[in-house]
C-alpha cells in the first residue's frame, strides 16, 4: 500500500516536471522566434530571466545555435520524463521484472547519455563564447546527466538479470 | 533441452487426467501443462516428490535424458 502511494506520487511529480519542461521549451521557442523576427529585445528575457542578448550582439548565428541546442536539450529531457511516466504506469509490484520495463530502463539510460553529450557540447560552446568575452549565464548540467546515465546503465544491467531470473523462476515447477 | 518429461506416458498408465493429477499434487493446471509440454526450465524436488507419490512411480519414469542432435 505504501509502495503504491509512493509510485503514485512519483507519477504525479513526473507529470508536473514533464509539463514544466514542455512549458519552458515552448516559451523559449516563442521568445526565440520573436527575438529573430519581431524584436531583438526578446533575447534579454527568453524564459524567467534567461538573457542571451550578449550572444545575439556578438553573432546572431551563434545565438541561433545556442538556443537550438537549449531546445534540443529540453526536448530530450521531456522525452526522458515521458518514458519515466510510461515506466511508472507499466510497473507491476507483483511482477516487477518484465521485459517492457527492462527495455524502458535501457532506453532511459541511452537517452540520458545522449542528453549528457548534448549538454557537454553546450558546455564547450559556452566556454568558447565566454573566452570571446561574451557574458551570459546558463547551466548545462552535463556532469549530472552523464552521472545519471551511468547509474541508470548499471540499474538496467541488474534489471536485465532480474528479468532472466524471474522468467526462469516462473518456469520452475 | 536434453531432458524429456514423460508425464503424459505415466498419466496414461495410471489412467489419470491432468485435472485429477493437478488436484492431487496441489499444482495448478497451467504449471502441470508447462511441465507436460516440456517448457519447464526446472523442477523442484518437492514437486517431483508429489508427482511420484501420486503416480506411484520413480523420477526416472517421468524424466528421461535424450542426447541433443548436432
Amino acid at each position: 500500500m505504501k509502495t503504491n502511494q509512493i509510485l503514485k506520487s512519483m507519477k504525479v511529480v513526473s507529470w508536473i516536471i514533464f509539463i514544466g519542461i514542455c512549458i519552458k521549451a515552448g516559451a523559449i521557442l516563442v521568445s526565440f522566434i520573436v527575438s529573430l523576427f519581431v524584436n531583438q529585445e526578446a533575447a534579454k528575457d527568453l524564459f524567467l530571466g534567461l538573457n542571451l542578448s550578449n550572444i545575439y550582439s556578438f553573432d546572431p548565428s551563434y545565438y541561433n545555435a545556442f538556443v537550438v541546442l537549449i531546445l534540443v536539450l529540453l526536448a530530450v529531457q521531456a522525452f526522458i520524463f515521458f518514458m519515466v511516466i510510461k515506466l511508472l504506469s507499466k510497473f507491476d509490484e507483483q511482477f516487477p521484472f518484465s521485459q517492457p520495463i527492462s527495455d524502458l530502463i535501457s532506453k532511459i539510460g541511452l537517452v540520458s547519455l545522449f542528453t549528457g553529450f548534448v549538454a557537454l557540447i553546450g558546455t564547450g560552446f559556452s566556454k568558447w563564447l565566454k573566452s570571446q568575452s561574451v557574458s551570459f549565464n546558463f547551466d548545462w548540467s552535463a556532469e549530472e546527466f552523464l552521472l545519471m546515465a551511468g547509474v541508470i546503465f548499471i540499474i538496467s544491467l541488474i534489471y536485465k538479470r532480474g528479468v532472466e531470473i524471474q522468467s526462469e523462476n516462473e518456469l520452475t515447477i | 533441452m536434453a531432458i524429456v518429461v514423460n508425464l503424459d506416458v505415466m498419466m496414461a498408465k495410471r489412467k489419470m487426467s491432468l485435472n485429477e493429477l493437478s488436484e492431487k499434487v496441489d499444482i495448478t493446471l497451467s504449471n502441470l501443462s508447462i511441465l507436460k509440454t516440456g517448457k519447464a526450465k526446472a523442477v523442484r524436488f518437492s514437486t517431483l516428490n508429489s508427482i511420484c507419490r501420486v503416480l506411484e512411480c520413480q523420477p526416472g519414469d517421468i524424466l528421461e535424458f535424450q542426447e541433443d542432435d548436432g
